[in-house]
Formats: structure tokens, sequence, C-alpha cells
């Protein structure tokens, strides 16, 4: 039991510490500070407010409890300048460039979504197929969360924002200001110091306050890059940013008082998280177009993938509104992704462009639906948990003469996703036949579909998720529909002219010649002539860009018309040459005919009246 | 994408009450019926918000609960916007002239709503942080007795609190206060200690909308186009009522909540005087404009009932610790004990009001996001505003 006098002496040394470092009394206390000091001061000044905290209950009232309480408001005053100094010390934003991988920056802005690609230029099939690969790279979803930039794997690390000396001064100035009842300053003083260095880290990032209504009016290609800054800036913020704040939280204040250092974190992140998500928010309810799909999942992924690194950082009741915030723009994300896929089938079955491609090539919405759906089978592992509904168009036999028909029963055991691609395929055929309709040339509405439907087995077994979402049955069909074309084809075209080649018609019976009318023979000579330059002029400038296919069906029109005209050629030659002119109506020798066939769906640009003819 | 044959499901999907169209003539008259009930019910609304029936001064106009009250007012004519447009009339209808203008007007005001949404929301955090700070003040004079310690403490708050306000006051250049006030480390890059600090400067919160964004000019913008239909369409109607609906709910939070850049904003907005079910609204907004006239000249941080209380309080005790002298007059510290009451009721009121008000705030923002997707929705059907596929 300390006598009076001592004690009171003791108070008064006490007061007089905190009296020396009264900021508002003197020069030297405004420009020094405490904690940047000696260490023994600084223990002094601790023990003398404690000293005087502890003795507010033992001073009785009047004039000197008026001094104490006048003494631990300027402590506190004291201590929350010293506090916040030593926060200051320590705002510079974290040094996130180091963690994100440069490589992964690589992927320039050119467009992701096969959407902008298509031009004049695609009828050169070597190309097309390089693009595809091009498309597909900068497509692969290697922005950033395959990237090793994280020595981690995709988990949280904390960064220790302050180092251990300074924080346990910070905790030791935290326990007394919310001892003496001074837990509000102290929130406001480390929030506000920390929020400021977190938009500092924000703005290093990148991250930008862009309205709802900016959003709107950008072009897709600029939202693209800031799509994918985004997401790398994400990961670093949740992960890094928001878990160190929140660990520098616990380490100052856990363990004083209730929830103090929930207090204190939201106090930090709450205005920075919003701005972080307010983004991805105008994202995921801007207008849906099918160029913007696959972003629009990249974002999603993203996001799904921080969903539980944001319920632990968010973990506490007072960050609540934050996770649900995320949880709803996930499912908007999700929402807008299946609107967009339901607005690309309505998009292909509508598409209303009716200039015929010349020389009936590959049309560029069969390029770039197939593009897309060989896209869409590289995210099917995240489109198959979003699209859990069949196409609803078309699965009944409607009789509606817009849509065509499907019948989903025989193709049980597909999933969602591939019966839409399947769809898609359908839907697309569906409209090219309509666009095959405005060829005035009958054989060129074949060759045309055949072409394109070659395309689309193509492509289906170049991707191999594709082939299998798809089916071999179904390209089975397929297959079938080209091979149909191709037959259909060389029915208009070839009978035609085969028909010159024929026997009948020809014999005369019971004449003194050998048997064969000369004028008929004549007339065949000339007809067979002039249908097939014309078949040779016109189809040397239709094109079939895949060089199997066009050599295929150039050797199947040989395999007739060349035994065919030899044949001919053989039994009838004689009678014509005997007769005048015979120039006039044998134009052709068999090899003229199979060099002639070499020119076919060469693609020529403009038809030519004087082809070629080696052996002349 | 042409005009499709697609009605027929778009129609399925989303009209309740195709069963009840018995013929166009019937459903004509039940439309105009439903249209002059929806005048009705905005006019009686609105008028409860005028002059309210019960007499709790928890609901003066621009308090808490009364923005509350105004939000619901806001989801329930939205709600009956909505349902008017749903009732089996032709959707595709939307998608063509002259509907479809006003659609597509409708769409931007959406937009401009979701942002004043969200700047409002961020206001309101801004008023939280008042009210901490507030409660600072409150605690140090709550204390019996009041001495020295009490009102420096209290001081050093009340200087805080006058500068948040007055910050948050200052719109376009209320960035650069606040960095001026919060200078540190942006010179040399690394935590310079500010040797020319303010013992208990808090810094304001900052905006955070884009950069040029001004709330007034939303507001002008949203409301630029808002013309009064004369006659032909009727669904032009509805959406003229729905959206001046809209856009003096957003004017009246915007006046109330601070927010980035509100300069000239009761110069630039009116309700159309001559509209029978907007004379409610009329009264509001002329109330509202003239105190932001007023107190646009002092400057203000917002009209909020409570701000304003705040303020007038927060100066009174300002002046009150300045002259503080110990022991003060019995009198003096008397008035202080019920101001410093009334600050906390205040700041209670906050405590209570403010989160539920940001959910609201949310619940608005959710509708208009849903409205939106209904729209453009009906407007691709309807096969104008397709976007080219390739």
């Amino acid at each position: 039991m300390e006598p009076p006098e001592s004690a009171r002496l003791a108070l008064e040394a006490a007061e007089e510490i905190i009296l020396r470092w009264d900021s508002t009394a003197s020069e030297e206390a405004r420009d020094k500070m405490i904690f940047e000091g000696d260490r023994q001061e600084v223990d002094r000044y601790l023990h003398a407010v404690d000293h005087i905290q502890r003795s507010i209950s033992e001073v009785s009232i009047g004039d000197d409890q008026g001094k104490v309480n006048s003494a631990i408001q300027i402590a506190m005053a004291r201590l929350e300048d010293e506090f916040r100094n030593i926060l200051l010390h320590h705002t510079t934003p974290i040094e996130t460039d180091s963690l994100i991988d440069p490589s992964s920056s690589t992927h320039s802005g050119t467009t992701s979504a096969p959407g902008g690609s298509v031009s004049g230029s695609e009828f050169d099939d070597d190309g097309d197929d390089d693009k595809d690969d091009e498309v597909d790279e900068l497509l692969k979803r290697g922005d950033s969360s395959n990237s090793v930039s994280y020595r981690s794997t995709s988990s949280i690390r904390e960064i220790d924002l302050i180092p251990f000396d300074e924080v346990t001064d910070l905790r030791s100035i935290a326990e007394r200001m919310i001892a003496a009842g001074y837990l509000r300053e102290c929130i406001q003083v480390y929030g506000s110091v920390r929020k400021s260095a977190v938009d500092s880290s924000f703005r290093r990032l990148g991250i930008e306050k862009l309205s709802i209504g900016d959003i709107q009016r950008l072009e897709w290609d600029q939202l693209e890059a800031k799509i994918r800054r985004w997401i790398r800036a994400a990961k670093v913020c949740i992960r890094i940013v928001f878990a160190s704040e929140k660990k520098l939280c616990e380490q100052i204040f856990e363990g004083i008082g209730t929830a103090i250092d929930d207090a204190c974190f939201m106090e930090t992140v709450k205005g920075p998280a919003i701005q972080l998500f307010n983004f991805a928010e105008a994202i995921s309810i801007s207008r849906r177009s099918p160029e913007k799909l696959f972003k629009i999942l990249d974002l999603h992924d993203a996001l799904m993938d921080l969903i539980p690194d944001i319920d632990v950082v968010f973990e506490s009741k007072s960050s609540e509104s934050i996770r649900i915030q995320a949880a709803e723009i996930l499912s908007r994300l999700a929402e807008a992704a299946r609107g967009i896929l339901s607005e690309f089938e309505n998009a292909v079955l509508r598409e209303p462009s009716k200039v015929p491609v010349p020389g009936g090539t590959i049309h560029p919405l069969t390029r770039y639906v197939m593009n897309y759906i060989s896209l869409i089978s590289d995210y099917k592992q995240t489109l198959n948990e979003l699209i859990v509904s069949k196409p609803s168009t078309g699965s009944r036999y409607s009789g509606d003469p817009t849509t065509p028909d499907m019948e989903f029963t025989e193709l049980e055991g597909k999933t969602p996703l591939a019966l839409h691609l399947i769809w898609i395929i359908v839907i697309l055929q569906f409209n090219l036949d309509g666009k095959a309709k405005h060829y005035k040339d009958a054989s060129l509405v074949h060759l045309f579909m055949m072409n394109n439907v070659h395309y689309i087995v193509q492509k289906v077994k170049g991707s191999p998720e594709l082939r299998e979402m798809i089916g071999d049955d179904y390209l089975r069909k397929l297959t079938g529909k080209f091979r149909q074309a191709a037959t259909n084809y060389q029915r208009a075209t070839w009978v035609g002219v085969l028909y010159c080649l024929r026997d009948e018609g020809l014999h005369v019976s019971g004449s003194f010649s050998s048997g064969v009318s000369k004028t008929a023979l004549r007339e065949r000579f000339k007809t067979f002539n002039a249908m097939f330059d014309e078949v040779h002029r016109i189809q040397a400038t239709w094109l079939i860009p895949d060089s199997q296919l066009r050599e295929e069906l150039r050797i199947s029109i040989s395999e007739k018309l060349i035994p065919a005209y030899r044949s001919f050629l053989g039994r009838f030659r004689t009678h014509i040459e005997s007769g005048k002119h015979p120039e006039n109506y044998i134009k052709y020798s068999v090899e003229d005919l199979e060099t002639s066939v070499l020119d076919f769906f060469e693609g020529f640009p403009v038809p030519q009246h004087h082809l070629r003819r080696r052996s002349q | 994408m042409r005009a499709t044959d697609n009605q027929g499901s778009f129609l399925n999907r989303i009209s309740i009450r195709r069963n009840q169209v018995v013929s166009m003539d019937g459903n004509h008259e039940q439309e105009l019926e439903d249209i002059e009930l929806f005048q009705k019910h905005v006019s009686d609304r609105f008028s409860d918000l005028l002059s309210p029936s019960d007499d709790t001064s928890a609901d003066a106009l621009l308090s808490i609960s009364w923005l509350r009250k105004l939000l619901d007012v806001f989801l329930c004519c939205e709600a009956e916007f909505k349902a008017i447009m749903i009732m089996g009339r032709d959707a595709s209808l939307i998608s063509k002239p002259p509907l479809d203008r006003l659609f597509h007007e409708l769409l931007d005001r959406n937009v401009k709503t979701l942002d004043v949404c969200n700047a409002v929301h961020h206001g309101v955090d801004a008023v939280r942080h008042f009210q901490k700070l507030a409660e600072i003040v409150v605690s140090a004079l709550e204390q019996r007795p009041i001495g020295e310690g009490q009102v420096r403490r209290a001081k050093r708050a009340l200087n805080s609190l006058i500068t948040a306000m007055a910050l948050e006051d200052k719109d376009g250049t209320g960035n650069k206060s606040t960095e001026r006030a919060w200078s540190f480390g942006r010179r040399g890059g690394s935590g310079a200690v500010n040797k020319d600090r303010n013992p208990g400067q808090f810094r304001a919160i900052s905006w955070n909308m884009a950069k040029g964004w001004s709330a007034s000019k939303q507001i002008q913008a949203m409301s630029s186009n808002l013309v009064a239909p004369r006659g032909g369409e009727t669904l032009a109607l509805p959406v003229y009522i729905s959206s001046t609906v809209m856009v003096f709910v957003m004017w009246a939070l915007v006046a109330a909540i601070p927010c980035q850049e509100r300069s000239g904003l009761a110069s630039h907005y009116s309700v159309p005087r001559q509209l029978s079910w907007a004379q409610p609204m009329v009264g509001l907004q002329e109330k509202i404009a003239e105190e932001w006239k007023k107190k646009e000249k002092k400057g203000c941080s917002g009209l909020l009932e409570e701000i304003q209380k705040m303020e007038k309080l927060v100066q009174s005790l300002s002046e009150f610790a300045e002259s503080f002298q110990f022991p003060a007059e019995p009198e003096r510290l008397e008035e202080v004990a019920n101001q410093v009451a009334e600050l906390a009721e205040t700041c209670k009121r906050m405590e209570e009001g403010l989160f539920p008000l940001q959910q609201q705030l949310r619940e608005v923002f959710h509708r208009v996001v849903r409205s939106r997707a209904e729209i453009l929705e009906a407007l691709e059907q309807g096969g104008k505003s397709s976007t080219p596929i390739m």
C-alpha cells in the first residue's frame, strides 16, 4: 500500500511526461514523434499513460480528477497521432508487378471471338485454319488462371504490410486507446490511413472507376481488355491486398475488445471492395451479343474461382453484403452466358444475308458459327454447368416453316450443352439451305451445300471436344448429307452432258451408210461441246476450298465423263472424220477433257473463254 | 435481324393475362382503366409523402425513414408499371415506332438510375462516417463532469466532422481538398511523414464515381427528354408516368445524400406543373428545391434531415467547445446536455436506418436491372435492335 504522498508524486510524474508531449502546447512536441525516437522514452510514455489510466478510479472528485481526465485526453490525442504516424510509414502500395506473370499479358487486345475476323479474305482455306488456331490460342483461358505467376497455387497469400516491431507498437497504442474508451478514434484513424493505402494499390493495379453508363458506351474490344485486366487485378486484390489487410487488422486488434479487427477491416476495405465489384456487375448487366460470350465466361470462371477466397476474407457478419454482391454478380454472369447463347442461336437462325457467296464456297456464316462452337467446346467445363436446359425451339414438329425440326429423343444421353451445339448445326444448315436457294444455277445450290456441310464435318472432326459432344452418329448424318449434295450436283450438271454421249437415236436402221445418222451425230458432238464448254467455263469459277474434296469430285466426274467420251469418240469419230470439217465437231481429245476437268472448282475469278488446253 | 415471327413464343412466356383477352376493344378499355388507376395510385402515394397522415416527426421530409418510404413508393410504382406493360399487350409493338424510341430512352434512364443508386449508396457511407465522428462527440460530452479533457476531445472530433461535411459539399473540387488535407506519401512515393498534420484531421470519403461523373448532370439528362405524350400510343403514358416517378425519386435522393457533383441540382429540374396526378410530386419538388437553394449558398453536404440536424448541433457544440472555460455555467451545461442528447438521438436514427436504406437501394438497383433486361429482350424479340451476327 503506497503512502498517498508518493502516489501523488508518481501521478504528477506521469502527468508531466504526458504534458511534455502535448502537441498543442509546444513546438518541440509537435516536431518529434515519440515512437520514432528513443525506445526508453516510448516505454516511459506508455507507462505514464497506464499510470494515469489506473489512477482514474483512485483519484477523488474535484480538481484532481479534472486534471487526470485532461491528461488522459492529451495522451489519447498524442497516441492517436503516433498511431497515425506509424501507419503512414507503411502505406506504399503492394508491389504487385512482380506478382503478375508478365507472359500472361502478351495476349494483346485482339478480338477473342471470331466475330471480327470474318471478312472477304476468309475464302482461303489454309489461312482459315491458321486463324482458327490463333483464335483458339488467344481464347485458352490461360489468361491468368493457368499462369504460374503465384508461387502458391490460386490460394490466399497474405503479405506482412507492417513489420512486426511496429505492429507491436500499434497494438500497444490500440490497447490503451481502447481501454480509455477511445475506440472510435482508433478505428477512424486506422481506417482512413489504410483505406488510402488500398486506394493506391488499386491505382497501381489499374482498377478504374467507371460508371455503368461509361461501360455501356465502350466498344466491346476495349471492354475485353478491361475485363482481362480486371480479372488479373481482382485476384491480387482479394487474395493479396484484402487478405493482407485482414491479417494486419488481426495482428493489431485481435483480442482487444469484440470484433474490433472486423470493424477496422471493413472500414478499410468496404469502399474499395464495392468499387472492385461494381465493374464486374456492370459487365454482367450489359447488353448481350454473341461476341461477348467468351469473355463473360472468363469473368464468370475467374469470379467463381475467387468466391471461396471472398468467403474467407469477408467471413464476418458485417461484410455479408460484399459476399452477397459477389454471389449476385456470379449468378448474373451465368444468366448472361445463357442469354447470349440463346441469342446466338436466334441470330444464326435468322441471319438474313441473301447475297450468294461467289463460287459456291464456304459462307462466312458457316465459318463464324463453326469457330464459335469450337470455342464453346473449349469452354465446355463451365458451360456444361451453366447450360441446363435443352434448346427451346424446334423440339417438336411444329410445322413452323421458319424453324427447322429436331427430334431430341434420338439424342438421349447427351448433355444439354451438346444438344445446343447439335441444334446450332441444325439451324446453320437450315439457314444455309435458304441461302442456297438464291443461286440461279441448281448445280451451284448443291455444290454450295456440299462445301458448307463438308466444312462443318471437318471442323467437328478437327476438335476432339466438339466431336465428342456432337457424337459420331450425327457426324455420320452430316457426312451423308454432303455426299448426297455431291451426288445431287453431279446429277444436276452431268446428266445432261452425258446424255449427249448416249447411243440411242444415233443409229438409223436400214440405210446404205454404216447405220449412223451423220446429222444426228454432228448435232451430238456440237451439243456436247457447247454444253461442256459452258459447264467448263462456268464451273472453273466455282470453288471447292478443301483440296481433298475437290480432287474427289473431279475424279468422280472424270470416272463418268472420260470413259463415256472415250467410248463415244472411239465408236463414232471415223464417221465425223470422214466428213467435212471434222474439227468443228470433234473439239476435244480425251486428254483435253482430262485436262479441262482439272480446271473445275478452281475458283478462277472470271469465266474465261480460252482456258489452257495442254494438248493443243 | 428482321422482324421475326417469334411473337407467339414471347407472348407465351411473359403474358400473364393472355387468357383474359376477350377482344381487342375490351382489352383496350381495361388498359385505359388500369392506366387511370396507375395515375391515381401515384398521386395518392406521393400525397402521403407530402403530408403524412400520422404526425410522427420521424418521417420529416427527407429524413432517413422518409427516404425509405420514398423508395418503397418507387418500388410500388415500378411494379404497377410492369403489370400494365405485360397486360396482354402485343409485345412486339414495343419494338416499333413510336414506342421503340420511348423504350430506348427508358433504357438509358435505367442505366443512369443504376449509377445514381450506386453513387447514393456510396454517399450513405459518407453519412455513416459523419455518424461515427458525431458519436465521438457524444461519447466525449456525455461524460460528467464536462472538463477540459472531454471538451478538447469533442473539439477534435467536431473539427473533423465539420471538415468532413464541408468536403462532401465541395462537389467537383472535393478531391483536391481531400488530398490537401490528407497529403502523405504522394511526394516521394513512400510514406513520408506529414509534419503538417492537423490534429484530429480525418479524411473525408473520396468520391468513387468516375472522374467527371456528375449527379446533377445525370438527373438533367434523365429529365431532358421526358416529354408528356400527346395521345396516340396508349403505352406511352405509363412509360411517362413511371419515368417521371423514377427521375423524381433519384433527384430527391441526390439532394438528400452527399453525391458527386451536384451543382445546379435544383435549377435544372422540375416536375411539370400541369399534370394532375403529379401535383403532390410538384409540391415535394418545390419544397426540396427551395431548401436546396437556401443551403447551396452556405454549403451543405446533403438535405437529409438527420444531416441538417447534425450540422446545426455540431455548429452549436463547436461554439461551446471553442469558448469553453472550466467550470461552465449550469444553464449552458444543461443546454449542451440537451444538444448532446439530440445528437445521440440523431446518431441512433442513422445507426438504425442507414443500413436498411442501403439495402433498399440495392433492391431498387436489382429491380431496375431486371426491368432493363426485360425491355432489352422485348426489343430484341421484336427484331429492331438486334446486333448483327457478323
